[in-house]
């Protein structure tokens, strides 16, 4: 190949100076924090008052990633497993499947998504209650 | 080309399934004839893939090679049944090179095999040595149970229908209860 | 074979210019390559026997995992598989919506390309640029979607969600943010001096090789064909949308790049169309029998154009609530071996992930 001096191809580039003189366009994070989007999918809830312990959000998790455990929690009186979900999040997708059949819409997804732990069992989490 | 396909071929019927997508079922030891005419006179020069399909209960593959024109506007479902045991099917390589890598995929998942292609060696399943896991025999919950364990705490899960049963039983005996206590109670007064 | 000359290593699977979990043996003889071989296998997740186990809706959520950086021609091919076997005809606003989730996540994964092709040569600075550009798209998608990298969102039968409010206003903003914004890597990268030194010549594909050997996307539209499904077989409503089919001359890695360049201009074209065309209605067939598909004993072959060529699904339904058999026949699995295999001889080392780039091999999807 015979070398020649590209000029314009050679100067161009260096407008990306013109950078060095714009707001970065990162956030300082722990001061500054992204807001998540409404509607997010992060951690699940699951509203007690209105769960009825009907297994559905169980049987269409085809990662096996919820259990229905007893509790001594406050229960709905129409809960007629006594039963609530409680979702391994080492298996967990976050697809939304779970709440999409939940039939009285008790189990959602929130905006919340960070967990930082040390222990491996945190990952089976219980929804907060809200 | 329907008419001469299927004088050629014998076959009762090509499917039209979509403006742009034929598919016909042939014999086995007709297919690469058809492939090869498609190919020489109806402009179908690309091979797109080979898929294949395990019908189980009626004990064949279905072989499935599809082929596009070099317009790129139609495609050819050409199909093809095999038997499950020993299954085998002649290797296309020396006409498209791409089918190597297509039957090497194919031979590992269902362990057919391709007389013909060189190259069978393994692809992504490292030291295999189960069933190919694509046949429908592999189960593979059964080989997860065996092999992998689940997280530890998760034993207290409830049978859900199990435990409603029993509430329900429960609920009942004690309506039952409360209902006889009531009685007891009114017969008490009766007799007063 | 001399002794002392030749010496075989392996590129990857943790180079970091290649493209991802994958890696090339090469035979060397000085910096020139001999041989060339690829492995794959350090991802196999074995979806395609997971969905025959699962119903159609649960099986919904993990084919988008299938390729890492474009989900959605997944979701939009597994949904256009599963109503053209169910015969679903889904509302128009559906269709206008695929089309907008399609273009976006095009227009993502170009830019993580061009993270990747620069960064293979280098030049960081344009790849971080392109990757914060991207997440301006990402943050569409998680308020459109829930999810900022898997959508699961295209569902059999129409799209999970409407569209928020103000959304495409939005949309609009970061797509005038990106016209002004490519000028800039035109400048910085297209034109770049030092790419195009590394790129003109190297790494070439002759137009009947393409043809026979089903090459897809950029290495045959880099040779000079317009191959491009949303014109050859239009699904959703490319037939009623106003778009060009961007090719190059020389087959190499320039006009590879080239192309994808033109590509980019035309997502940009077609979402403002979409903007503007936005139909209302239904975004959800009505059914009764909502979340139980059952799909005849039938087979189909299905495809869309996805941002590095033709990605298909193969799909079989045999009368029950699951599928029998799902196919996935991405643009990688050609690439990565028959024309990666013969590219490589005779290339330089330090080209091999330059061409692997320009490809677009992305090793999830061979592997399924
Ligand atoms: S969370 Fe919803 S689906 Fe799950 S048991 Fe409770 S009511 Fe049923
Ligand atoms: S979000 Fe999906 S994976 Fe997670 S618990 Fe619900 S159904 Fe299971």
């Amino acid at each position: 190949m015979k070398w020649s001096i590209d000029i314009s191809g050679t100067l161009s580039p260096l407008g990306i100076l013109a950078a060095m003189m714009q707001k970065p366009n990162t956030i300082a994070y722990p001061a500054v924090k992204k807001e998540t989007a409404v509607g997010y999918r992060g951690f699940h809830t699951n509203l007690l008052v209105d769960c009825i312990g009907c297994a559905n959000c169980q049987d269409v998790c085809m990662n096996d990633a919820i259990d229905m455990i007893k509790t001594d929690k406050e229960y709905n009186v129409k809960n007629s497993s006594q039963c609530i979900p409680r979702i391994d999040y080492g298996r967990c997708c976050w697809c939304s499947l779970c709440t999409d059949v939940c039939p009285p819409d008790s189990l959602k997804l929130d905006e919340e998504y960070l967990g930082v732990t040390q222990y491996a069992s945190d990952f089976l989490y219980m929804p907060k209650d809200k | 080309m329907f008419a001469t396909i299927k004088n050629r071929f014998a076959t009762t019927d090509i499917e039209v399934k979509r403006e742009d997508l034929y598919k016909v079922v042939v014999q086995r030891d007709a297919i690469f004839e058809l492939i090869f005419m498609l190919r020489e006179q109806y402009d179908y020069q690309t091979l797109n893939a080979i898929t294949c399909c395990d019908w189980i209960e009626e004990e064949h593959f279905a072989i499935t090679y599809i082929l596009t024109t070099s317009d790129r506007k139609q495609s050819f479902m050409v199909q093809t049944m095999i038997g499950r045991e020993d299954a085998q099917i002649d290797s296309l390589t020396h006409t498209f090179e791409q089918a190597e890598i297509m039957e090497r995929d194919l031979h590992e998942m269902y362990g057919i095999d391709f007389p013909g292609n060189q190259n069978l060696v393994e692809l992504s399943l490292e030291n295999w040595v189960h069933t190919p896991p694509l046949r429908r025999e592999f189960d593979t919950l059964e080989f997860v149970n065996n092999n992998l364990s689940f997280r530890e705490g998760r034993d207290g899960n409830m049978d859900v229908k199990k435990e409603m049963k029993r509430l329900r039983a429960l609920k009942k005996a004690q309506k039952a209860a409360a209902k006889k206590a009531k009685e007891e109670a009114s017969e008490v007064s009766d007799g007063n | 074979m001399e002794t002392n000359k030749h010496i075989t290593i392996f590129h990857g699977p943790q180079h970091p210019g290649i493209t991802g979990n994958m890696s090339v043996e090469l035979d060397l003889i000085g910096e020139t390559i001999q041989k060339a071989t690829t492995h794959v296998g350090y991802l196999h997740r074995g979806f395609e026997k997971l969905v025959e186990r699962r119903t159609v809706i649960q099986a919904f959520t993990i084919v988008c995992r299938i390729c890492v950086p474009e989900p959605d021609p997944n979701e939009a091919n597994f949904a256009m598989a599963v109503e053209e076997l169910a015969g679903i005809e889904v509302s128009e606003r559906v269709k206008y919506i695929r089309v907008m989730v399609l273009e976006l996540s095009r227009l993502a994964s170009q830019c993580m390309w061009l993270a990747g092709q620069s960064g293979s040569i280098g030049l960081y600075a344009v790849g971080q640029w392109a990757i914060a550009d991207r997440d301006l798209i990402l943050d569409l998608f998680e308020e459109l979607t829930g999810g900022r990298v898997y959508h699961m969102y295209i569902y059999p039968g129409g799209v999970r969600r409407d569209l928020p409010d103000g959304f495409l206003r939005r949309l609009e903003k970061v797509l005038n943010h990106f016209k002004k914004r490519l000028k800039e890597y035109d400048n910085i990268f297209i034109n770049n001096a030092s790419f195009k030194s590394r790129a003109i010549g190297v790494g070439i594909v002759s137009p009947e090789e393409c043809i026979k050997n089903g090459y897809v996307g950029q290495v045959l539209r880099g040779c000079g064909i317009e191959a491009d499904v949303r014109k050859d077989a239009p699904y959703l409503v490319y037939d009623q949308l106003d778009f060009e089919v961007p090719t190059a001359q020389g087959g190499d890695v320039y006009a590879r790049a080239l192309v994808r360049r033109a590509e980019m201009d035309q997502s940009i074209h077609i979402l403002e169309q979409v903007i503007d065309k936005m139909p209302e209605g239904e975004i959800m067939v009505k059914m009764p029998t909502h979340r139980k598909f059952k799909l005849p004993k039938n087979d189909t072959w299905v495809k869309v154009e996805s941002s590095r060529g033709e990605f298909a699904y193969y799909m079989a339904g045999d009368g029950s609530e699951k599928i029998r058999r799902m196919q996935v026949r991405g643009p990688s699995l050609v690439h990565a071996f028959t024309l990666l295999e013969d590219l490589l001889v005779g290339a330089e080392l330090s080209d091999v992930a330059l061409i692997m780039n320009s490809l677009g091999i992305c090793p999830p999807e061979i592997e399924r």
